[in-house]
């Protein structure tokens, strides 16, 4: 939708990718009907398709690169990292690319969580927003803003959806830098940051815990701040540094890879902009992703988890 | 001609000095880029691999932002951020340049499809490449997604018969490169690239032939590299066969006279480089 209506305010973009014709694209039916000439069908040629866009982005077009699957980006990852990511750097001039993948949660080759590479590759944007709302919002922005964007989708969020109305608002754009401030209001003991899929199991772990008035009842101290991180790259620490003044407790909830992951360095930047914050990371074990649907469980942090690592927290 | 061969042999004394970079010089493959920039229009688009200077210069890039570029200054062309492989000057439709081998291809492909969908003109894209880049993966998804989307796309091939210092018998399994563009459907030609009036030719040739059908076509050059692969590397070819391959050398029969002017203008170039500022680093 966010695309679709982009291209109808800005006739540069132009969408790519394995099967972009003949993909259903179910939030925007007419986008070929109404596009058929900026709508580009590539082979199964992943690497050479994005330095396809590169060149694309060279004479003036704002190519989305659809690739489909986070795992196929491992395919795709030398045009990326050294063709996308340098355009500008040496150039002096500025090009749009946007760079689009889904994430899964099915086996070895099509349940990996690329995003901390790419967040930390100099040169690339990396969004990945946990809403229909921001998704939305996001697209717009990455759309009118120079630079090579990474956008995720997390797949498991649609196959899970259990949103407020206000997620399903699909308007503006938002600056990527940005984070959100989900069930704000409350004054929480532990501030979480989280993104993509664990959002909706932290807030389904916080659901049950109300502020009773009492600030020592169990309840209260179960209360958290959780920032939704919708952009892995850039992020604005000032805002999370302000977060953690308060509580001084620092959950980080991830999809990914603990090891080296995007918690990893969330908790060393805040821990040396903030000494002495206490700290805990959730996330997937350093596994390969297996293909068995029971064993999917064990990936992923679950509510009981959360909420356990949030009573240790608020008691310390 | 002899401009490229002057530039790289001062460029070669100020490596020798500890200036500038790895560079990469065309000496003995200059008759390609200047015969084929030769056919092309102004308005046509170029795509170039890592070995960079003849190209730039026979699609007429200035030499001073080129030599500037060159030494990493802020006049360079890209005001000293893209060095010798990654140098771009749009204003003379000098695209880009790319140092992993096999990327100009599919980034070209990009570039053509722009040309006759978006822009829809009758100007074409070409992109050289040498011969060891059709090993690369990217060489090959490149060329089929610009016969598959049928691209006004000259592809020409420095055949130098070397992928740095290693021999053809390790990455090509055909006689000709050209070989394989038959694979993708793609007419080719093979030419002497060390005679600058045939390449210009056969060129002319392949440029026609690409405006005319907008299709891909690969113009194969048979060329000698007769310096090394970069700054820095040795080479492994014996003395002998540098002496034969010397023979070649496209600017045998040059008049000395048109020297004089060159180095003039190199020297110029040299000059306005070496007295500009170095680059900041931008801010993150």
């Amino acid at each position: 939708m966010a695309i679709y209506e982009a291209m109808q305010e800005d006739a540069s973009i132009h969408l790519l990718g394995e099967g972009a014709e003949i993909k259903q694209h179910y939030d925007a039916p007419y986008i070929l009907a109404d596009f058929p000439e900026r709508i580009i069908t590539m082979p199964i040629s992943e690497d050479g398709n994005t330095n396809f866009a590169v060149g694309l982005a060279l004479m003036g077009i704002k190519p989305v690169v659809d690739v489909i699957a986070g795992d196929f980006l491992y395919r795709t990852l030398d045009s990326i990292a050294n063709t996308a990511a340098k355009l500008d750097f040496v150039s002096g001039r500025e090009h749009t690319i946007v760079i689009r993948a889904e994430f899964l949660l099915g086996g070895p080759t099509t349940g990996q969580r690329p995003e901390a590479i790419f967040a930390h590759i100099p040169g690339l944007r990396v969004l990945l927003p946990s809403t229909p709302r921001e998704a939305y919002a996001l697209m717009r922005d990455a759309l009118v803003t120079p630079g090579v964007t990474l956008f995720f989708e997390d797949r498991m969020i649609r196959d899970d959806d259990d949103w407020d109305e206000a997620d399903l608002k699909l308007e503006g754009c938002v600056p990527a830098d940005k984070c959100s401030w989900r069930m704000k209001g409350q004054r929480g003991n532990v501030t979480i940051l989280t993104y993509g899929v664990m959002r909706q199991v932290v807030e389904r772990a916080l659901r049950p815990f109300k502020s009773d008035g009492d600030p020592y009842s169990e309840s209260n101290q179960m209360l958290c701040d959780v920032i939704d991180l919708w952009s892995l790259y850039p992020i604005n620490w000032g805002f999370l540094d302000k977060m953690l003044e308060r509580t001084c407790r620092l959950l980080i909830v991830e999809p990914d890879v603990i090891y080296g992951g995007i918690g990893a360095e969330l908790v060393a930047r805040l821990a040396e902009m903030r000494p002495g914050i206490r700290i805990k990371r959730l996330g997937a074990p350093r596994t390969t992703v297996p293909a068995s649907p029971a064993l999917h469980a064990q990936i992923l942090p679950n509510e009981e988890q959360i909420v356990s690592a949030i009573r240790k927290l608020s008691q310390q | 001609m002899v401009l490229i061969r002057v530039l790289e042999d001062r460029l070669q004394e100020l490596a020798n000095q500890g200036h500038g970079a790895d560079w990469h010089f065309s000496k003995g493959q200059e008759a390609i880029a200047v015969g084929v920039c030769a056919a092309l229009r102004e308005t046509d688009y170029l795509v170039a691999h890592h070995r960079t200077i003849a190209h730039a210069v026979a699609k007429g890039v200035p030499l001073e932002p080129l030599v500037a570029e060159l030494l990493g200054k802020t006049t360079g062309m890209n005001g000293g951020m893209a060095g010798e492989m990654h140098m771009s000057y749009p204003p003379k439709r000098f695209m880009f340049s790319f140092q992993l081998v096999g990327t100009c291809i599919p980034v070209a492909a990009g570039l053509a499809w722009a040309v006759k969908n978006y822009l829809k003109t009758d100007d074409i894209v070409v992109v050289f490449h040498g011969d060891a880049a059709t090993a690369n993966g990217q060489w090959h998804e490149g060329v089929n997604i610009a016969a598959v989307q049928k691209l006004p796309l000259l592809l020409v091939c420095e055949n130098n018969h070397l992928a740095g210092n290693v021999r053809p018998e390790h990455y090509l399994p055909t006689s000709f490169v050209s070989q394989r563009a038959g694979g993708y459907g793609i007419k080719s030609a093979i030419v002497d690239g060390n005679d600058v009036a045939a390449v210009r030719d056969a060129a002319e040739y392949g440029v026609n032939y690409v405006r005319q059908h907008s299709v891909p076509f690969m113009l194969e050059c048979d060329t000698t590299r007769l310096g090394k692969h970069k700054q820095g590397q040795g080479d492994l070819r014996s003395v002998a066969e540098m002496t034969e391959l010397t023979m070649r050398d496209p600017l045998h029969n040059v008049d000395r006279s048109l020297y004089r002017d060159a180095e003039e203008q190199v020297a110029q170039a040299i000059e306005a480089a070496m007295r500009s500022s170095d680059p900041v680093l931008p801010k993150v």
